[in-house]
């Protein structure tokens, strides 16, 4: 024990004057070796970051991983009662159904006829159409109605809050509350996209719904982030149910149905058998878009990372270099060392220990760069980009750049601290 | 009595070439503690290599090696550098100090070696004992840069000194010396003997080879010992 603590603090002072003597040295190798584990940590940090985005917008669309997804198709009139008495007033379910709805002066035509982004960016919509029970032709030029101060927006009933399987993200006012009584006018949450049209076009606020028994004022209470293009406004179900009848409300033939449960509820066994028993056969499935996405996701990171690799054995073969001209330098020391009695391996590992203690140091500089170069960045950009929000540093990629450093410092030590024990004593006899 | 160090046939052939020649060639010796040896010898005669040999630097390939009666002619490495440091001073006709060292830095050298340790107190202590020995104790903080020769060359002694060696080993260690300063260098040397350690000398200076108790001649790898008639 005592003689290992010896070897130690012998290994110790040696190094320490080693790098004391060669502090421009030392600084140079920790530089070619610096972007390289920057590199590393920003490729992992960049993967993780990426792969994070990807899913937040996935989770938009598809709703959170392990949310249960069940889609409902069928033409029976039972349909709706039997979705909405199903799921009403349970936590663990959302049904929700999606409408046509016009919002704006009455007697016109939306200026997105078909609910088409008021960007444009989905092209011309073509001649207007109409559709009822028997399918959907042109309208005769007569019925056209003139463009004007309406917006076309999906409209999309819910039962509850939603959130808890799409985390839509609040950009202005409130999300609807389901705590409270049903407004007799129904309240309005915009998606990003509608709200874009509501700020261009003053409309008169009055909306039209297929079906519905009269025109209704809507409340516009708040605008969220759903990651859609398309103009969209959320609504409580009951709330829109004062002026739909039940039966148009949840119309698989008129618009889509689909309930989000939490996995393992008991709703979807009971939803699936009452369905069965009119003779609907639901669709349902399980969100899992990290794993469908991993295989994607596994190729982008190992691209990056041989890139970072590459980078990475330059820093190695800089570091590589300084070591293998130290050793040349320190030729005749390490010679004296060994006739006074050094052993051969306590050399060797005072250069390994040398090179692994700057990999490591370096590691930890280019790391700590990293993190603050992501706090900026979360900073900076957190406010356009709401994934980041919140977001720590990927503790994997931190890891990635210790063993980076570890990796880079053994293989630009071993062959110097390899030269360093084959130097012959009698070099000092012979210099 | 035995003798300190018992070298019987020693041979030392150098390899590698188109062929093989023969550095050393059957050498015998005996050394005993508190004595000194001159061995003197054209260039290239060996006398470096008998060197290696004695300070396992580097093994004999026919031939045995006693040291106290121990055969070491074989020592793997490991314990080689054990010996090294506790039986073995060196000097060299270059000083090999480390010029990023202070002297009193360059002789702990010898004792922050891997081989034990001395607490930080003790380590100071032997330090200053072993230059306060070659009469340069009031140098100890200076760097080689701002030492004389025969300064640097004292505190290489020093450094060879302060494990307290058995055997003292020089090769040439006035060679880069002026008359002077190589007499105090040669002094400094052989106050060892007077405490028990052996030393052995390889010079090319006919008056320092004489103060040595002993002297022997390499020829061609071949030792000779001429009687010293006084
Ligand atoms: N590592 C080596 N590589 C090549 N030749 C060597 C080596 N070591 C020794 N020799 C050869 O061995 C012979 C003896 O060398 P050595 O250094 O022992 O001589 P020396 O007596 O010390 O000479 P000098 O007085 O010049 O120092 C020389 O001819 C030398 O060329
Ligand atoms: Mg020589």
């Amino acid at each position: 024990m005592m003689r290992l603590s010896g070897r130690a603090r012998s290994a110790l002072i040696i190094g320490l004057q080693g790098i004391r003597s060669r502090k421009t040295r030392t600084l140079l190798s920790m530089v070619s070796l610096f972007l390289g584990v920057l590199a590393v940590v920003v490729v992992q940090a960049g993967a993780s970051i990426a792969e994070r985005a990807l899913l937040a917008d996935m989770e938009l669309f598809e709703g959170l991983d392990g949310t249960v997804v069940m889609d409902i198709g069928g033409t029976s009139p039972q349909l709706g009662p039997v979705v909405t008495t199903t799921v009403a007033g349970r936590s663990d379910a959302v049904a929700m159904t999606g409408m046509q709805a016009i919002i704006g002066e009455p007697g016109v035509r939306p200026v997105n006829e078909g609910g088409v982004p008021l960007d444009g960016s989905w092209g011309d919509p073509g001649p207007p159409m109409t559709c009822d029970e028997t399918g959907c032709r042109e309208l005769p030029a007569a019925e056209i109605q003139p463009k004007g101060q309406a917006i076309e927006v999906r409209l999309t009933a819910l039962t509850g809050d939603v959130r808890k399987y799409r985390p839509y993200r609040p950009q202005s006012g409130e999300w609807l509350d389901f705590s409270t009584m049903p407004s007799l006018a129904p309240r309005l949450v915009l998606n990003k996209a509608a709200a874009v049209g509501f700020e261009q076009y003053q409309v008169p606020a009055e909306m039209r719904v297929t079906g519905a028994s009269a025109n209704m004022t809507p409340h516009f209470i708040g605008v969220v982030d759903d990651g859609d293009q398309q103009p969209r406004a959320y609504v409580r179900l009951d709330e829109l149910s004062h002026w739909v009848p039940a039966a148009r409300l949840i119309d698989p033939n008129m618009s889509e149905v689909r309930v989000l449960m939490t996995a393992g509820t008991p709703v979807e066994q009971v939803l699936s058998a009452k369905l069965r028993a009119l003779g609907v056969e639901p669709m349902v499935r399980t969100v899992n878009s990290r794993e469908d996405q991993e295989e994607q996701l596994a190729l982008m990171r190992l691209v990056f990372l041989a890139m970072a690799g590459l980078v990475l054995l330059i820093g190695v073969a800089g570091i590589l270099n300084v070591g293998l001209a130290t050793v040349g330098e320190r030729v005749e020391e390490f010679a004296l060392r060994r006739a006074v009695g050094t052993p051969r391996t306590l050399l060797a590992g005072i250069v390994l220990a040398e090179t692994l203690i700057t990999g490591l140091l370096t590691a930890a500089l280019a790391i700590g760069v990293s993190v603050l170069g992501m706090k900026a960045l979360v900073t900076l950009a957190g406010g356009s980009q709401p994934f980041l929000q919140g977001m720590e540093f990927p503790w994997d990629a931190g890891v990635a750049g210790v063993i980076a450093g570890l990796i880079a410092g053994v293989l630009g030590g071993f062959v110097p601290a390899i030269r360093a024990a084959g130097i012959p004593i009698a070099t000092v006899m012979r210099a | 009595m035995t003798a300190l160090i018992q070298l019987t046939g020693i041979t030392k052939v150098l390899k590698g070439q188109e062929q093989p020649r023969t550095i050393l060639d059957g050498v015998s010796l005996d050394v005993h503690p508190g004595e000194s040896l001159a061995i003197v010898g054209r260039s290239g005669s060996g006398k470096s290599t008998l060197l290696s040999v004695l300070g396992l630097f580097d093994r004999p390939d026919q031939g045995t090696y006693l040291l106290s009666g121990t055969d070491i002619s074989r020592l793997p490495e490991r314990r080689a550098a054990k010996l090294r440091s506790s039986h073995f001073g060196f000097v060299f006709q270059r000083f090999f100090l480390l010029k990023h060292l202070t002297a009193a830095q360059n002789v702990a050298m010898a004792l922050v070696n891997g081989q034990g340790w001395l607490p930080r107190r003790q380590r100071r202590a032997r330090v200053m004992q072993a230059l306060d020995e070659v009469g340069i104790a009031h140098l100890a903080k200076n760097r080689p840069a701002r030492m004389s020769g025969g300064e640097q060359q004292r505190v290489a002694i020093a450094r060879a000194l302060v494990r307290e060696p058995r055997i003292l080993l020089a090769d040439e260690p006035t060679g880069a010396l002026d008359t002077e300063t190589g007499t105090l260098v040669i002094d400094a040397l052989q106050s060892v003997t007077a405490r028990g350690c052996a030393l052995i000398l390889v010079t090319h200076d006919r008056d320092h080879a004489a103060r040595m108790g002993r002297l022997l001649h390499l020829d061609a790898g071949v030792l000779t010992e001429q009687l010293v008639t006084s």
